[in-house]
């Protein structure tokens, strides 16, 4: 891999990151209202006290967060702010920072979403690929036809469903959570099974909601790849089909399914946050949206630049692997 | 009307798409009539019990409020189909726009576009949608659709850039700019229709993300609160607990509708596919096996029938490969059609046969045959294939597929593209040698390897290399030496040459004819080419309409061709010695579904009379060589062809003998 290349590409990822830091910035300022007096009205609101005058304890805070300044010079401090990953205090929850919020939210979601996302983008690869192999018994489709069609449902409204069958009817699986409120966290196996027991019905609305669509992909890639020279030269050679399949087959279909991992990974994200909600999930999408409900405008910014930079690292790092994968993407600009 | 007839009976028409259209319709439908027909008035609270279960009444039960579910259903439909629209239509506009100007026009306004767009992309757009969502006091579905189409436009302007970027490398835009069309033209003429079937699919997928991310939103309690759509429907009853309470008729059916519409779209776009990728139909299903099978079943039962055909030869000395009544059917829905059709001929071990023809002639769907690689819609309906004492196509898939590349092995047609291409040479040359001597040590696998590679003109080194790094004749090459490298008893090389250069070309075929000889190997050299068959073959098999019209020693069936269209091939090629004219042979072979009654060269032979049009001729020896043609043994030899009956190239027509459009 040459150096030029990925300097380039890191280039590009700054100017793509700076580019989204600021639609973050200028977004939110378009909305109207103003965040702090709003956040702070909800909040005297809750606490029952009318004598606090808002207007001053509104100018206050936007004194002590800057937000009194010219627009430019807000800018100037966001950046650097952002640039030290200092995304400021929860206006909600006074004295805690957005970041010790995000950092307790972040396994979670890393833990919950990485291992399902990746586990419904090879399970749905792989059986898109058999859908359109020969050899493959007719019982398959069958079997596997009635799943693709329940991906077409959205993940969380799926998470709806299983939620009402394996838990209140059923009760195998707990309502939400991420863990018991009566465990007590340690590092033993208790405490393993009791989050794996949480993450269950997550973890599979999101593989089922998720493999039909990389099933699809595949299924249509495969078609493409099994008509190439390649492939009937691999049969004329007399290799096994195990190998024909695997290695000249999917091994090439791949490919473009991995740019498309890398497309629709903030999609992906979305989707997750929403499944978060729906099961209130200790992670990233509970945090922001219970951010959102309360109006909590620096947690909000601080949780949308965290995932625009896991979401920039991800192509970054995919566009790095990608010319392992193919050898045929050259390095030169 | 026309336009609208041939699509429907082009097959593109899909059930997939009909399904997924009336799902849609039925849903419409519903939001549309129901009004007529169940009491809308949601303000009735008070009157009607509420959290009731479906009753006769109230079909889909009451809310904790004590509206009737079917009625909340039925106003919540229209709203959440609108939203969709207007963010689909909106989108796909911008997505349009921004895609024509950044594909066609291209320089800084495409960067520009394509940076915006992609670093808008990277902003979790559901996670803005939120915030906005959020903000917004007086949400309505027009302004969230709006919102919606302002953060996802980036994705249809990507997929119609790069289908913009694609349709302009197609070799008819250049012959579109040749002729004087602007620019314009080309873009409204050339460029605009090719791109419907992608816009098609990218509203469909726009509409889809929409309602998407809006019913996730509402169902969290976002977005537009005061209207009833699917998406708050669901959030009250999330709202009210009744999914813990087991409340069902309250949050299942408007799931039930939106999972409909995914389903009707998503049914839809797998019906669009096929507009943008001919190549997802008519495959993709366990087809191939069963026809495998039918095979079998059909060349047994041939067997059975004591069906032999007329082989030519004497049965003197042990014959390498008899092929007897070979049959193989193309079944589609346009109809079907023998690709080869009783064809019968023997080989001697080491013999070079050439094989000719036209293309579409069956040339090279005979050799696939005798390799059983036959693919659907094609498959074997019949005869033999017996290389030394077996019969290939008896034999079972494993045993098969052990002789293949050992036995008999093909040197492929399209070496450019034969290559896996994220293999390296070197892997691809061991997976096919371990696969049939598992006992050999990793070194001596690499000195087999560098020895084949060597002996096929190449360094050792190719084997480090991908196949993007070779030139197209370093491929051909690579590909001749994985075909020799086990030593086959009978290699098939199907028009080895015919993507390269005549000085390569010429090359690479010694090469094939030394390795060929040093094994001892016998070879079909399959070709439109007369000239290379003629210099490289101790035999010829004439091929026209699927059946072997003329088959012999290549000096005698060259220097004196008994069959009128061997001779008419033969007269095709360019001479260099006489500056006579350049003809061809006027017509084209018959189409494989409509193959004419009698011999199936009677419409363009010169010499056809009545009987060619009812009866088919039978292969007969005639003069040293087997020959299937009514003229004999009636005439003594072929009478000289009337100079009216063949084309000249300088009449305006092309010489369809030579001048092939090769795939």
């Amino acid at each position: 891999m040459s150096i030029t290349y990925v300097l380039q590409r890191i280039a590009q990822l700054i100017l793509i990151v700076f580019i989204a830091i600021t639609i973050n910035f200028i977004l939110p300022r378009m909305i109207p209202g103003d965040p702090v007096e709003s956040a702070l009205t909800t909040k005297i609101a809750i606490s029952g006290n009318v004598s606090v005058d808002v207007q001053k304890v509104a100018a206050a805070y936007r004194e002590k967060f800057g937000l009194d300044k010219p627009l430019w010079q807000q800018y100037l401090n966001y950046l650097n702010d952002v640039f030290h990953f200092e995304f400021g205090v929860s206006l909600v929850k006074f004295p805690e920072t957005v970041m010790s919020q995000i950092q307790s939210a972040l396994p979670w979601t890393i833990g919950l979403m990485l291992v399902s996302t990746i586990t419904a983008f090879f399970v749905g690869s792989i059986l898109g690929a058999l859908f359109v192999w020969p050899s493959t018994p007719k019982l398959f489709h069958v079997l596997v036809s009635p799943f693709m069609l329940l991906s077409t449902i959205p993940f969380f409204l799926l998470g709806i469903i299983l939620l009402s069958i394996f838990a209140t009817e059923l009760r195998i699986f707990p309502p939400g959570g991420g863990f018991s409120p009566t465990l007590i966290r340690g590092l033993n196996m208790e405490t393993a099974l009791d989050i794996l027991h949480h993450s269950i019905l997550p973890a599979l609305s999101i593989i089922l909601g998720g493999m039909g669509a990389w099933a699809l992909g595949m299924r249509a890639m495969m078609i493409t790849v099994l008509g190439e020279d390649y492939v009937a030269f691999a049969e004329a050679k007399g290799l096994h089909p195990r190998r024909v399949f695997l290695w000249y087959g999917m091994r090439n279909a791949l490919l473009p399914q991995v740019t498309q991992l890398a497309l629709s990974l903030g999609s992906v994200l979305g989707g997750t946050v929403l499944v978060e909600a729906i099961f209130s999930y200790p992670g990233i999408g509970t945090l922001l949206f219970a951010a959102i409900a309360t109006k909590d405008y620096f947690v909000i910014q601080g949780i949308v630049l965290i995932l625009i930079f896991a979401l920039a690292g991800a192509l970054f790092i995919i566009d790095m692997v990608y010319p392992l994968l193919d050898p045929r993407i050259r390095y030169s600009s | 009307m026309n336009r609208l007839l041939r699509l429907l009976n082009s097959q593109r028409i899909t059930t997939n798409l009909i399904i997924g259209l009336a799902i849609l319709t039925i849903v419409v439908l519903v939001s549309l009539l129901g009004p007529l027909f169940v009491d809308m008035d949601l303000a009735k609270v008070g009157e009607v019990p509420p959290s009731k279960p479906p009753s006769a009444e109230y079909l889909l039960g009451t809310d904790s409020q004590g509206r009737d579910m079917l009625a909340v259903l039925i106003s919540a439909i229209p709203q959440t189909l609108k939203m969709g629209l207007i963010a689909g239509i909106v989108g796909v506009s911008i997505g349009l726009l921004l895609g024509l100007l950044s594909g066609f026009f291209g320089g800084p306004l495409d960067t520009v576009i394509r940076v915006f767009a992609d670093s808008l992309m990277t902003v979790p757009g559901i996670a803005i949608l939120l915030v906005i969502a959020s903000n917004i006091e007086s949400m309505t579905v027009e302004v969230m659709g709006l919102t919606v189409a302002a953060l996802a436009w980036m994705y249809p302007t990507r997929t119609i850039r790069s289908q913009v970027l694609s349709i302009r490398e197609r070799p008819y835009m250049a012959v579109a700019r040749a002729n004087g069309e602007s620019e314009l033209e080309v873009l409204f003429r050339e460029v605009m229709p090719n791109l419907v079937p992608y816009v098609a699919a990218s509203l469909v997928a726009s509409i889809n993300g929409a309602i998407l991310a809006t019913v996730g939103l509402e169902s969290l309690g976002l977005g537009a609160q005061n209207v009833h759509t699917l998406g708050t429907t669901i959030y009250w009853a999330r709202r009210y607990s009744a999914v813990l309470r087991g409340q069902w008729w309250w949050w299942a059916p408007p799931i039930i509708v939106v999972s409909l519409i995914f389903i009707g779209l998503f049914l839809v776009s797998m019906g669009l596919d096929r507009f943008a990728n001919p190549a997802l139909s008519g495959q993709g299903s366990a087809l191939a096996r069963r026809r495998k099978r039918d095979a079998r079943k059909d060349a047994a039962l041939s067997d059975a029938a004591g069906v032999t055909g007329a082989v030519a030869g004497s049965q003197a000395e042990p014959a390498l490969l008899r092929v007897e009544n070979l049959r193989v059917v193309f079944e589609t829905n346009a109809g079907s059609g023998l690709a080869v059709d009783n064809v019968s001929f023997t080989m001697q071990p080491g013999e070079r046969m050439g094989l000719v023809g036209e293309s579409g002639c069956g040339k090279t769907t005979m050799a696939t045959a005798i390799m059983s690689l036959v693919r659907p819609p094609g498959r074997i309906a019949g005869g033999r294939v017996m290389l030394g004492e077996t019969d290939l196509l008896t034999l079972s898939d494993e045993k098969l597929r052990k002789m293949r590349l050992k036995e008999i092995a093909l040197v492929p047609q399209a070496a450019m593209n034969s290559l896996n291409p994220v293999m390296r040479i070197g892997e691809q040359l061991a997976d096919a040698i371990r696969v049939h001597e598992d006992t050999l040590s990793q070194k001596e696998l690499d000195t087999l390897i560098a020895e084949s590679l060597v002996n096929v003109g190449l360094l050792a080194e190719v084997a480090n290399r991908y196949p993007h790094q070779l030139s197209g004749g370093m491929k051909q090459r690579v590909t001749i030496a994985i075909a020799t490298v086990l030593g086959p008893q009978l290699i098939i090389a199907d028009e080895p040459t015919s993507a390269l250069d005549v000085v390569v070309q010429q090359r690479v075929m010694l090469t094939l004819g030394r390795v060929q000889k040093e094994l001892g190997a016998a070879m079909v050299l399959i070709g439109h080419d007369m000239g290379l068959i003629a210099q490289f073959s101790d035999t010829i098999g004439v091929l026209y309409a699927g059946k072997m019209v003329e088959r012999g020693d290549i000096d005698t069936v060259l220097n004196e061709p008994c069959h009128p269209y061997t001779r008419l091939l033969i007269d095709s090629l360019p001479k260099l010695e006489s500056e006579s004219e350049f003809i061809g042979i006027p017509g084209l072979p018959p189409a494989l579904f409509n193959r004419p009654d009698g011999c199936s060269f009677h419409p363009r032979c010169p010499f056809a009379f009545a009987r060619c049009q009812t009866e088919i001729p039978e292969p007969q020896l005639f003069r040293g060589r087997q020959v299937a043609c009514h003229l004999y043994p009636e005439q003594g030899q072929l009478p000289p062809i009337p100079v009216s009956s063949v084309v000249v190239a300088g009449d305006g027509a092309l010489p369809t003998g030579i001048v092939e459009a090769k795939s």
